[in-house]
C-alpha cells in the first residue's frame, strides 16, 4: 500500500481537516457554535468549512451554550451527528445540564432506543495569558459523568485521528483541545522562543480520512525509572523537562481520559515502580486523583514511592501569577527530585 | 645427585594393581626416611607406603583415584645429600615472606580505621544520620514503600529486623540485611533452600564397594527369607552373663548369634560355602570364617573372624570389637579383610523389621538380624510381653534352595529360642 499523502499541519489545521473530511464523508455531520460559520471560529478551526459545505452543515448559533448543546442532543436523537463547538471550555458550564442529564443518559434512559452521537469540541487549558475565564481545565467534571467520553489530543496527528473517531462514535464525546499548543508544542519554558509544529513529527498529518481509536494511550517516550501520566499541553512540558534534566522517564500521553487505557499505565508503573501525574487542572478531585487511585489499586506492591501529583493549585486560574500556577519546569523538576529520592 | 625411584611393591597376594587413595607428599617436598608417601588401596586393604630414603620428591605417579600397576614408579626422590639441605633452606626462605605477607594482608584497613575514629573528637563528630532505634515497642514501627515491603515478604524478611540508613527502609537497607541478617539467623524464604548439586567422584573404597555390589547382584540370583525369632530367653541369658562378666568384655547379641550359627552350620554345609561360578565348583567350608559387615567413614568393610567355630563367646566379643576398630581406623590387615565363608550384617537398633542383604560374593549366603522389639505374644492361653527379632537370610539360589535356607533358619531359631542348647555339645 502506498504511504498516505501527508502534509505538515498545526493542530488547528489538523482539526479543520478532520471536520472537513467528516463533513464530506457523512451527510449527517453538522457543525454549529458561536462564530464557527461565516467567521470560521475564533481559533480558525472551522475556517472555510461553511463556504465549502454550506450553511445547513456549518452554522452560527446565538451565544447560549445551554442552547447549543441542547440542540445538539435533539439533533443527535433524531439521527444527525452534530459537532457543536463551545468557544472556550470556561463557557461550557451553562451546557452542563444538557450534557450530564440528557446527552450522557439518553441511551440509558430510552433503553437503547435513542443514542446521542454528538461530539462537543472545546478549546481548554492555560498558558495563553487568558486569566480565569479563558484558561480553565474542567476535564474531570466530565470524566466523573458516566456516559460521556473525554478525549484530549496532544499533537496535530492525534487531534485529527481522534476527532474523526469521536465523531464516528455513537455516544457523546467531549473533545478538549489544548489551545496553548494549537500553533506549536509549548515546552513550559515560557521565556524561550516557541517552536512551530513543523519541527515536531506529530505535525505530519495525512490529508484524507484516518482514525485513532478512543481509549488507547500513547507511550510518547520509553523509560525505566518513573512513569509520567499526562495529556494535552503538559505532554510537551514534561518531555522538555525530562530531556533538560536527563531523567529516564516513561511518558504516557493518555489521549483518552475516559475510557482510560489502564493496561498501558499498569504495565508501565509495574516496570518503573514510580508514578507521577501531571495536569494543569486544579488538584482536588482532579483527574490525577483518579489516576493515583487506580495506580495504587493495581500496582501497590510495585510502588517505590507515593504517587506524585503535579497540578494547578486549588484557586481560580490567576492572570498575573500564571507561571506560578502552571505546573511548569521548576515544579516538575522538584517533583522528579522528590519521587526519585523515595 | 642420585635419584631414587620408589616402585609400588607387591602389597597383597596376587594383586596386579592398586589405587592411589591419598597423597601425603607432593613434588618439591623435602621428606625424611619412613615418612608416609601415599595410601594405596588394593582389593583387600588400604596400605600406607613409606619412603625408604630421605630427599626431595621430584615426581609422583598420578593423582588420587589413579590406578598404578604393581612394580611401576610411584614416587621419584632426589636422594638426600649436601644439596638437599640447601634445597630445604631455599624452600624455607621462599615460604617465609609469603606467610608474612598473608598475615599482614589479613586486615589491612583495621589500623587506619582506628586512627580515623580517634581523630574525630566526640564533640564535633557529625550526628548520626540514622535516628537511634528505640529498644521498646516503638522499634516495631517502620516505614517502607510497598515495593520494599513486597520484596521483604518475598524474601521472608521481617522488616522490624532491618536497620534503615535513612528515614525509611529502602532496597539498599534490605540488601544490606541480606548480608548481616544471616548472623541474626535469617535464612531466605525461597532462595537457597535447595542445596547446590554436587558431583561426587566414585573412587577408592566407594568404587570398590560399587563394583562388588554390582557384581554380586549381576551374577547371583538372590532370594531372601525372613523369620521371627523369640529372643526373650537369650536376652535374659545375655543380661545374666553381662551381670557376671567381671573383667570380660560386654556381650552384645552378635557373639551369641555367631555361636548359634557355628553350632547349626555343620548340619547345613551348603550355607557356609564359596561358589567359583567360572569353574562351576562350590566349596563347602569346614571352618566358619565369619565376615562381619562394618560401617566405616570410608564405607562398608567386611573384616573376618577366623575360625569362629573355635572361639568361645567371650573370645568372639573381644575379636568383634578389635576387628571393628581396626576396620574403622583403616589399620585392618589385608588377610583380616579377606577369606570369609559366610557374612553377617547387623544394623543393631537401626535394623528395621526386615532387610534383604546383598551376598558378599563368592559366598552363597548372608545373614541379617533385624532389631529387637517387645511385643505382646500368646504363650499358651495368656498374652505375655516377649522380645522378638526378625532374622533375614539372603541366599544364592543357584546353589542354595529355599528349602535349605528355611530349614537352616528354623534350626537357628530353635537354638536361639532355647539358648541352653548353645552350650550343649
Amino acid at each position: 500500500m502506498p504511504e498516505p499523502v501527508t502534509k505538515t499541519m498545526n493542530m488547528i489545521e489538523a482539526i479543520n481537516s478532520a471536520l472537513d473530511v467528516m463533513l464530506a464523508k457523512d451527510p449527517e455531520v453538522v457543525i454549529m457554535g458561536e462564530d464557527v460559520g461565516y467567521f470560521g471560529g475564533v481559533f480558525r478551526a472551522t475556517a472555510g468549512l461553511q463556504k465549502k459545505h454550506g450553511k445547513t452543515r456549518v452554522f452560527d448559533t446565538p451565544i447560549s451554550e445551554c442552547g447549543i448543546i441542547g440542540v445538539g442532543v435533539g439533533m443527535a436523537a433524531y439521527g444527525l451527528r452534530p459537532v457543536p463547538e463551545i468557544q472556550f471550555a470556561d463557557y461550557i458550564y451553562p451546557g452542563l445540564d444538557q450534557l450530564v442529564s440528557e446527552a450522557a443518559r439518553l441511551r440509558y434512559r430510552s433503553a437503547n432506543d435513542f443514542i446521542c452521537p454528538m461530539t462537543v469540541r472545546s478549546p481548554f487549558g492555560g498558558g495563553i495569558f487568558g486569566g480565569q475565564t479563558h484558561s480553565q481545565s474542567p476535564e474531570s467534571m466530565f470524566t466523573h459523568v458516566c456516559g460521556i467520553k473525554t478525549v484530549i489530543p496532544a499533537t496535530p496527528y492525534d487531534a485529527k485521528g481522534l476527532l474523526i473517531a469521536a465523531i464516528e462514535d455513537n455516544d457523546p464525546v467531549v473533545f478538549f483541545e489544548p489551545k496553548r499548543i494549537y500553533n506549536g508544542p509549548f515546552t513550559g519554558y515560557y521565556d524561550r522562543p516557541v517552536e512551530p509544529w513543523s519541527k515536531h513529527e506529530g505535525s505530519a498529518v495525512p490529508e484524507g480520512y484516518y482514525r485513532i481509536d478512543l481509549g488507547k494511550a500513547s507511550v510518547v517516550q520509553e523509560g525505566e525509572t518513573v512513569t509520567v501520566l499526562t495529556y494535552g499541553t503538559m505532554v510537551h512540558v514534561v518531555k522538555a523537562v525530562v530531556a533538560e534534566h536527563g531523567i529516564d522517564a516513561e511518558i504516557i500521553d493518555l489521549r483518552t481520559l475516559l475510557p482510560l487505557d489502564i493496561e498501558t499505565i499498569e504495565a508501565s508503573v509495574k516496570k518503573t515502580g514510580r508514578c507521577m501525574v501531571v495536569h494543569e487542572a486544579t488538584r482536588t478531585s482532579g483527574f490525577g486523583a483518579e489516576l493515583a487511585a487506580q495506580v495504587q489499586e493495581r500496582c501497590f506492591y510495585h510502588l517505590e514511592a507515593p504517587v506524585e501529583r503535579v497540578t494547578g493549585f486549588d484557586t481560580p486560574y490567576p492572570h498575573s501569577l500564571e507561571w506560578a500556577y502552571f505546573p511548569g519546569p521548576v515544579r516538575l523538576a522538584r517533583a522528579f527530585d522528590k519521587i526519585m529520592k523515595d | 645427585m642420585p635419584k631414587f625411584t620408589f616402585n609400588l611393591p607387591d602389597i597383597g597376594e596376587g594383586i596386579a594393581e592398586a589405587e592411589i587413595v591419598a597423597w601425603h607428599v607432593k613434588v618439591g617436598d623435602n621428606i625424611s626416611e619412613d615418612q608416609p608417601l601415599a595410601d594405596m588401596m588394593t582389593d583387600k586393604a588400604t596400605v600406607e607406603m613409606e619412603s625408604p630414603v630421605s630427599g626431595v620428591v621430584t615426581k609422583v605417579a598420578g593423582e588420587a583415584g589413579d590406578v598404578i600397576a604393581i612394580g611401576a614408579m610411584l614416587v621419584e626422590i632426589e636422594v638426600a645429600g649436601d644439596a638437599s639441605t640447601e634445597a630445604s633452606d631455599a624452600i624455607k626462605s621462599a615460604a617465609e615472606p609469603t606467610l608474612a605477607a598473608v598475615v599482614e594482608d589479613e586486615n589491612p584497613h583495621a589500623p587506619e580505621a582506628v586512627a580515623v575514629a580517634e581523630l574525630i573528637p566526640a564533640a564535633v563528630a557529625p550526628a548520626p544520620l540514622q535516628p537511634a532505634i528505640p529498644a521498646d515497642t516503638a522499634a516495631n514501627k517502620f516505614t517502607a514503600s510497598p515495593a520494599v515491603r513486597q520484596r521483604a515478604k518475598d524474601l521472608g524478611v521481617d522488616l522490624t529486623d532491618v536497620k534503615a540508613a535513612g528515614g525509611h527502609i529502602r532496597h539498599a537497607d534490605l540488601d544490606a540485611f541480606l548480608t548481616y541478617g544471616t548472623q541474626m539467623g535469617y535464612r531466605p524464604a525461597h532462595a537457597n533452600m535447595r542445596r547446590e548439586d554436587e558431583a561426587v567422584k566414585v573412587i577408592g573404597m566407594r568404587r570398590r564397594i560399587a563394583d562388588n555390589m554390582a557384581a554380586s547382584k549381576r551374577h547371583i540370583p538372590h532370594f531372601t527369607y525372613v523369620e521371627e525369632i523369640d529372643v526373650t530367653a537369650i536376652e535374659a541369658m545375655r543380661a545374666d552373663l553381662n551381670a557376671n562378666r567381671g573383667a570380660k568384655p560386654k556381650l552384645t547379641m552378635l557373639p551369641m548369634l555367631i555361636v548359634a550359627i557355628c553350632k547349626t552350620i555343620p548340619q547345613f554345609p551348603m550355607i557356609n560355602a564359596r561358589f567359583d561360578d567360572e569353574a562351576g565348583v562350590v566349596t563347602r567350608h569346614g571352618a566358619v570364617h565369619l565376615g562381619m559387615a562394618t560401617q566405616t567413614d570410608a564405607g562398608l568393610m567386611v573384616p573376618v573372624i577366623r575360625d569362629a567355630q573355635d572361639r568361645n563367646i567371650w573370645q568372639l566379643a573381644t575379636e568383634i570389637t578389635r576387628l571393628a576398630e581396626a576396620a574403622r581406623s583403616g589399620s585392618a590387615k589385608s588377610e583380616e579383610l579377606s577369606g570369609s565363608t559366610l557374612t553377617i550384617t547387623s544394623l543393631g537398633p537401626l535394623g528395621g523389621i526386615a532387610t534383604t542383604p546383598v551376598i558378599n560374593r563368592p559366598e552363597v549366603a548372608i545373614i541379617g538380624p533385624n532389631k529387637i522389639v517387645e511385643r505382646p505374644m500368646f504363650v499358651g492361653d495368656t498374652i505375655e510381653a516377649r522380645k522378638l527379632m526378625n532374622l533375614s537370610i539372603s541366599c544364592d539360589h543357584r546353589v542354595v534352595d529355599g528349602w535349605d535356607a528355611a530349614n537352616y533358619v528354623q534350626a537357628l531359631k530353635k537354638i536361639i529360642e532355647t539358648p541352653v542348647l548353645l552350650f550343649a555339645d
